[in-house]
This record gives structure tokens, sequence and C-alpha cells, in this order.
């Protein structure tokens, strides 16, 4: 099948058309929303902390909001900053992508005013030229499609996760990509997953990564595979940790792992990935919007509403109830798996379809009332 | 009549998808195998039943995988549930164990 799309200078392919003005530390993002405010066609892409940070988690803070940036449905960036040297660092990133990148220098403009109008002028030419692009027929295999789960409640196990699944499934069958994070949802059923992996290699990497995060969980005092089920869990029906796990993995689908990437990197080819991300919505749809996903199927039992700034995020759940009552913020219904006998091939082909028209410009309720955020991941305290 | 869902046709538990399903009544399967099977004990919405005999240790299989072993006998229609099943990697009911 295939999407109307964007086409990048890096080959890359993008569902919006987005100027994203990024602040490379939180305290230039009251300058990035006052341009975004003033300029229609921008997205703000702000942070918190980054000053201060230093060594492997500062490098995840740059390399997460360069690859916001970088990523496909961002058609031009301005990159605002305090000062000259953390400013070029995230706006070289960028711009070796071969996409229009600017930037606002706080120090360097004289101030906080001069320097929203100087980027609102930028913002705006950039806007302009960015309205030119015009979307074209594109095939599958230029998505690269995330998958979380957030509010799971019994039914993410036995029919939003499967129906994602399915949808997981045709697009790595046509040539895309998928991409699973959440890393401690694995605990449980890591072997499970592992004996998908395309080579011994990619089981290694993968495995390391799981128990890694097991560890460096427990020395912190946090024992995630004696914890799980949680007693709401054992309550709803989960007996078993590797149940729930299993549950949680059912919207990768069945196809091979094929890579291991850390926070917000980039896939280099085309398949099922694992992410490393903690488990939490914002975070770990940031590392893979990061990672270049133009758009992300999200599983919802009880309802969580929260979507990606840069790619859009379409919220499925298999609960009749929250279908009903949460409408606002769901954008589409598989609880006729449970309700109605509809199967999971026709519910996720059904979804599959939904999803290539967002790909193609229908919008999700997420975008629609702005129920989005960013947060990069740390990994250290600030000195 | 309440309903269960088979996700796997290897699976040997199918999960509730009804309240209301009381010991005695015929429970419908949907999903990926059909049929029905008789409850032997009320299974509350999202619980497991188990859709053939299971001797103890056996494996109660949900997804086509292993998601537990039988700590005692399992008689066809009956609860499958923490009160007869142990995890093979660790479970959040009981103190840890140390590793």
């Amino acid at each position: 099948m295939s999407f109307l799309g964007y086409e990048r200078p890096d080959g890359t392919a993008g569902i919006r058309n987005w100027v994203g003005v990024i602040s490379v530390q939180d305290n230039l993002n009251p300058v990035t929303r006052a341009i975004c405010q003033g300029i229609y066609g921008t997205l703000p892409i702000t942070t918190l902390f980054v000053r201060g940070q230093f060594g492997p988690d500062l490098e995840y803070a740059y390399s997460t909001l360069a690859g916001m940036g970088r990523n496909p449905n961002i058609a031009a960036a301005l990159v605002v900053g305090l000062e000259p040297e953390s400013t070029s660092v995230v706006a070289d990133r960028i711009r070796n992508s071969g996409k229009p990148v600017e930037t606002v220098v706080i120090q360097n403009l004289g101030g906080t005013i001069a320097a929203t109008a100087d980027g609102m002028r930028r913002a705006k030419r950039l806007v302009v030229e960015a309205s030119k692009q015009r979307r074209r027929e594109l095939p599958t295999d230029r998505l690269i499609v995330a998958v979380e789960c957030g509010g799971s409640d019994t039914t993410s196990g036995l029919a939003s996760n499967p129906a994602i699944g399915r949808v997981a499934d045709r697009i790595v069958d046509e040539g895309g990509t998928v991409i699973i994070s959440e890393t401690s949802e694995f605990l449980g059923a890591e072997d499970l997953f592992a004996a998908r992996a395309a080579t011994p290699a990619v089981r290694e990497a993968f495995l390391k990564r799981v128990l890694d995060h097991e560890r460096d969980a427990m020395t912190r005092g946090v024992d995630i595979r004696g914890a799980n089920p949680v007693p709401d869990n054992i309550r709803g029906g989960l007996t078993t940790i590797e149940e729930k796990a299993l549950g949680a993995m059912s919207k990768a689908g069945t196809r091979p792992l094929v890579g291991v990437l850390d926070y917000a990197e980039w896939p280099t080819r085309k398949g099922l990935h694992f992410m490393y991300t903690p488990a939490p919505a914002v975070e770990s749809m940031t590392g893979k919007a990061a990672g270049g996903c133009q758009m992300i199927l999200f599983s919802t039992g009880v309802g969580n509403s929260i979507g990606n700034m840069v790619a859009p995020t379409v919220k499925v759940t298999g609960n009749a109830n929250t279908a009903r009552d949460f409408a606002d913020n769901v954008d589409f219904d598989v609880s006729g798996i449970l309700e109605r006998d509809q199967s999971l091939t026709e519910a996720g082909d059904a979804l599959y379809d939904f999803a290539m028209g967002v790909a193609s410009g229908t919008r999700t309720a997420s975008e629609v009332l702005d129920q989005r955020e960013t947060a990069i991941s740390r990994f250290q305290p600030t000195i | 009549m309440p309903r269960a869902i088979v996700l796997h046709r290897d699976d040997n538990v199918a999960t509730v998808i009804d309240n209301g399903a009381d010991a005695h009544s015929k429970c419908q399967l949907r999903g990926e195998q059909s049929g029905d099977v008789v409850l032997g004990a009320p299974i509350p919405y999202g619980h497991k039943v188990a859709l053939k005999d299971i001797a103890a240790g056996g494996e109660i299989k949900k997804y086509g995988l292993i998601i537990g072993r039988a700590t005692a006998p399992i008689p066809a229609g009956q609860h499958v549930h923490v009160h007869n099943v142990e995890s093979l990697r660790g479970r959040g009911d009981v103190a840890a164990q140390p590793r």
C-alpha cells in the first residue's frame, strides 16, 4: 500500500509538514513558546534541564533534541539557544539531514524581546517555504511506526495490543519499520522476545539491555520482576508476569526482531526494532519520535490522552466503556473484538487502513486538542 | 450466555469477557477456538478458565506460549489464577525469592 507524504532531502518521508522550534535548554522555553504562539505552522519542541548536564546524560539530551528536529515530519527547524556553542551542537546535527535549519541565540540578539521578534520572522519565512512542499504518493516502506501502551487494563492484552500487532506485521511485510520500547515491560517474557531475534548478536544486545535495566532498578531498590503483576493486575485477571509481558509484547506483532536501539537512536535497517526507553508514555514516545518514527499507535485500556508533539499519535482502545466515556481522546475503537466477535484480523486491518489515512493527513485527537508533550529521559542528575 | 476469548489455537485457557459467568453456566468460546466450556466455578471478567484438564505441573498456554505452570490439577471449566498457577519467572503476590 501507499500513503501521501512529504519527501525530505535525506530520503525520509514526513506525514506532516511542521516547522519545529526547538529549545536547546529549558531556559529557552518561554521564547520558543512565544515564537510558536505567534506563527501558525510551528511546533514547540521544549525540554527541561540540559544546562548543567554532562557526559552520556547530556549526549542523550542533544541527540533527542536533534533527533526530533531530524524527524521527517519536520520540514525545517529553528533552534533557540542561550549562547552559540550549545545552539550549534543541536543545529549542526539537524543541518546534516539537508533540511533548512536556522538559529536564534538570545545572548547575540540582546534579550528575549529581540530574540522572539527575530525568531518569529525566521519562522514565518520557514513556514511559507515549507508550505510549497506537496504530498506525493510514497510506499509503506518509508514508514517507521512506533507502538506504545499506557493506561493498560485487561482489554489491552486481549484486543488493542494484538490489533496493533496485526498492523505492525503488515507494515513490516511491506518493507516498513516498527519500533517497540518500554524496556521494563519485557521482564518476564524477555526470553520469548529474544527468541525472535534475527541474529545471535541482536538477541544478546536485547537481553543485555533488558537485564541491565532490571539490575539498575534493583540497585535503586526497585524489584520490577518481584513486584509484577501488581495487585490491580491480579484483580483484573493477570496471573503471572510473563502473561502481563506477553500481553504488552503482542503489540509488536510476530515478525523477527532485527535491531536493538538506544534511546533516540535511528534504525539503520527496515523491520521490527526494540528501543531502550523507560515505560512512561511521554518519555517513551519522545525517544521514538527522536529516532525517526512518523506515527505512533498507542493502545489504551482505561484511557490515556497524551500524544507526542512531533509524531501523530493514534489512540486505540479495546475497552467499549473507554471508547464511549473517553471518546474525546480516542481515535480508534477495536472493542468489537470483545463485544461483537469481530476477528483480530478484521480489527487490525481496519486499524491499518485508518493509520495509513493518518499518514496521508487525517488528524488525530491529540493533534487537534493539542494534547502533546515532550519529555527527554534523564539517566543522571545535574551538577 | 457468557463468552470467553481464546487468543491462539494452541491455548488451553480462555479469558472471560462478560460479567456474570457463574458456576455451572455454559461459556461460549470466541476467537481462535470455538465451542463452549461448562464453568465449574464463577469466573470474574478478565479472568481465565481452563479449556481442558491441566495436570499439576502442566503448562498454562495463552498467546500460544507458556504463561505459567499449574500448582495443582485444574479440571476443564475451573478458574485459572494465582491460587493454582505459578510463574516460571517470578510473581508479585508472594514475597520475592532470593535470586
